[in-house]
């Protein structure tokens, strides 16, 4: 209570996708003496929710979605210390490993995944596109990921998400984490048949899919 | 017109710049500037654009936004920079058409202005969505083959070899690739029209060699079909579109630029797509040396062509190119309602209304977001064919109302479209006959409608 307007301010920084401005509200409200953790619980994300359900409504769009993630990264370079000072750590919803499978070289959904991921307190490891299959999986290792998300849009490159999962059988770690695939050329059905953990036909959808993975 | 090879030398020259600084540095905010120098504006309720002073201030956006954001070269990490006056040339000296097919079927595809009424546009039918099985894959192409009223096919993929999927860049998606064209050939074949063109070159292959593989004129294909080059992602040049640029030309077969602009992504909402999707256009002559250009904005989300901002985007870009620089084009549509559902008959009247009096040649589309298996359903895609043909006698004015009538047909229905019908379901095995009457019924009844709204669509 009391930090209303200093929650608005930062809030409304990040709506506006504006890095100046959204600096500029950290740096005050940590001058206010508030906790850096309340700037981003209550402050920063409410921004970034607003940000999210203008995306799905088709009033912003990818470059809009971007700016705001930027200016969120701005903001946490400079609250991440500040939390690690206080002895505290960061709190995040999950960590996901993201990638476009090997022989695909799309990237626009996967980065609106990725994007929609991090603005929604996922910490988000991108490994690009073409990604060996390994990768996906040492990545998580290194990690300690709850979700590996696969993208591919091409029908012929649509058996390296299953590769993936198999590959995970055979270590033996598969139950280790959440598989969730996606992309032009994937379906219900195509993920079902792969044994994977979970599907979705957006980015949204796919942020709403994960969250319940992983609660 | 600059020539190929130093076209080639630009992805080597110019400005280093990684791709996501391209994006958020160059792209991003020119096509923002662009857009607003030249007060592109979309309404949030035209489907079709009649106003020509804006479609021509999209043309010159496009133009701005190649000259000031170029294209950019991930291989290279370089932007391919094009002056104005480059451009410009390019534009006046781009092909104002395209010549496809052998002997008989030789014919001319023609870049068309928006609002003639007195020609006939190119008729072009099928599309590249995977097929389980060879002989519903020469059936399928057999038939599309076989009407008359067809310029040219876009044939399946057929993507397994021993009942196994061919993995990208495996040696086994070469020889899918090399089969693809051998039986679509020989499917053509048996239409009793062996010299009717293939344009969309090659389905099955998504690399370079299995393009070059399956080119081998012995597999059937010729320098008269037509093989496609496509942007990978906004404004992306790589050197595998290059590769073929360099062979396509070498063999002087003709090239379709193919974009897929995607709205909701970098290009954002329905103005950018419209500036992109024209800036493709121009690319896909200048940079791809394209003799006809393969149009096919996309929604980043929903994985179809067919919402309202995007008819209107699509629609523009035609007219646009159609009214500055004559450039043959074709659109490709997703759809969301599967085949034979009357969904996705009123999707593509609307979607072909818009375009063919826009200045589009007439294509039909995918249905189910081309993601079914065999759901490429030969006679969907003559009614279609039909319909834009019926459409080429119109205006832009006079289609517009009938977009608007047949919009909320099928607008509430795209987030969770009908589901279709397969070849199979569709067809006798034997005979190829429609067999399904539901099928039927679903064709009658839309014909109708459309013939109620004031569109005849005739039987050919």
């Amino acid at each position: 209570m009391g930090n209303e307007a200093t929650y608005e301010q930062l809030k409304q920084s990040i709506v506006d996708q504006d890095e100046d401005a959204v600096l500029e509200a950290v740096n005050k409200a940590l001058a206010e003496g508030v906790d850096p953790r309340d700037v981003i619980n209550n402050g920063l994300l409410p921004g970034l929710n607003v940000i999210g359900e203008q995306f799905e409504c088709e009033d912003i769009f990818l470059p809009e979605l971007m700016q705001a993630a930027l200016a969120f990264q701005a903001a946490m370079t400079v609250l991440e210390p500040k939390i690690k000072e206080a002895g505290g750590a960061e709190q995040k919803k999950g960590t996901i490993v993201i990638g476009t499978v090997k022989g695909d070289l799309h990237s626009i959904g996967k980065n609106i995944l990725k994007l929609l991921f991090e603005t929604s307190g996922f910490e988000v490891h991108d490994l690009g596109i073409d990604v060996d299959l390994f990768k996906f999986i040492d990545k998580a290792n290194e990690v300690n990921a709850d979700i590996i998300a696969i993208s591919a849009l091409l029908t012929t490159t649509l058996i390296g998400q299953r590769d993936v999962i198999d590959a995970l059988k055979d270590q033996g770690t598969r139950d280790k984490y959440k598989v969730i695939v996606g992309g032009g050329a994937t379906t219900k059905e195509w993920a079902d048949s792969i044994g994977a953990d979970g599907w979705s036909g957006s980015a949204y959808d796919a942020v709403v899919l994960a969250g319940k993975l992983v609660s | 017109m600059i020539d190929m090879i130093e076209v080639f030398d630009r992805a080597e020259v110019g400005p280093l710049i990684s791709e996501t600084d391209y994006y958020m540095k160059r792209y991003v905010p020119k096509l923002s500037e662009v857009i607003a120098r030249h007060s592109v504006k979309w309404d949030k309720e035209t489907i079709i654009n009649t106003d020509d002073d804006l479609t021509d201030r999209v043309f010159q956006a496009a133009v701005d936004l190649l000259a000031e954001a170029g294209a950019y070269c991930p291989e290279t990490n370089r932007v391919m920079q094009f002056t104005r006056e480059e451009i410009l040339v390019a534009c006046s000296q781009a092909p104002k058409s395209a010549t496809f097919g052998e002997d008989r079927e030789r014919k001319t595809m023609y870049g068309r202005r928006p609002d003639t009424t007195d020609d006939r546009p190119w008729v072009h039918v099928g599309g590249g969505i995977y097929t389980t099985d060879e002989q519903i894959f020469m059936d399928t192409v057999e038939k599309m083959a076989s009407f008359d009223i067809v310029d040219s096919v876009s044939v399946p993929s057929i993507l397994h070899l021993r009942g196994k999927d061919a993995r990208v860049r495996s040696p086994q998606e070469i020889l899918a690739a090399c089969k693809t064209v051998r039986l679509a050939r020989e499917g053509i074949r048996r239409s009793g029209r062996a010299g009717l063109p293939i344009i969309n070159g090659i389905s099955a292959a998504s690399q370079p060699a299995s393009m070059f593989a399956a080119s081998y004129p012995a597999f059937g294909l010729r320098p008269s079909d037509g093989f496609l080059i496509d942007f990978l992602s906004e404004m992306v040049v790589g050197y595998e579109a290059l590769q073929k640029v360099a062979f396509y030309n070498s063999i002087s077969a003709n090239i379709g630029s193919t974009s897929t602009p995607l709205f909701g992504g970098y290009a954002g909402g329905a103005e950018g797509v419209a500036v992109t999707a024209t800036c493709y256009m121009i690319m896909g002559n200048l940079i791809f040396r394209g003799t006809y250009h393969y149009n096919a904005p996309l929604h980043s989300k929903l994985h179809l062509s067919s919402t309202k901002p995007l008819i209107w985007a699509i629609a523009m870009s035609n007219a646009a190119i159609g009214r500055n620089m004559g450039y043959p084009m074709v659109n490709l549509p997703y759809l969301g309602g599967g085949s034979g559902t009357k969904q996705y008959h009123y999707e593509m009247a609307c979607y072909l209304l818009a375009i063919v009096t826009s200045g589009g040649n007439v294509f039909s589309g995918h249905p189910a977001m081309s993601v079914q298996s065999d759901s490429l359903v030969p006679d969907d895609h003559k009614f279609h064919a039909e319909i834009g043909l019926a459409a080429a006698k119109m205006t832009r004015a006079e289609a517009e109302p009938l977009a608007q009538k047949l919009f909320p047909l099928f607008g509430d229905k795209l987030k969770d479209p009908d589901k279709g019908m397969t070849f199979q379901e569709v067809y006798d095995a034997k005979t190829k006959r429609i067999v399904n009457s539901e099928y039927q019924k679903a064709m009658d009844n839309v014909r109708s409608d459309l013939a109620d709204m004031g569109l005849e669509v005739p039987v050919s």
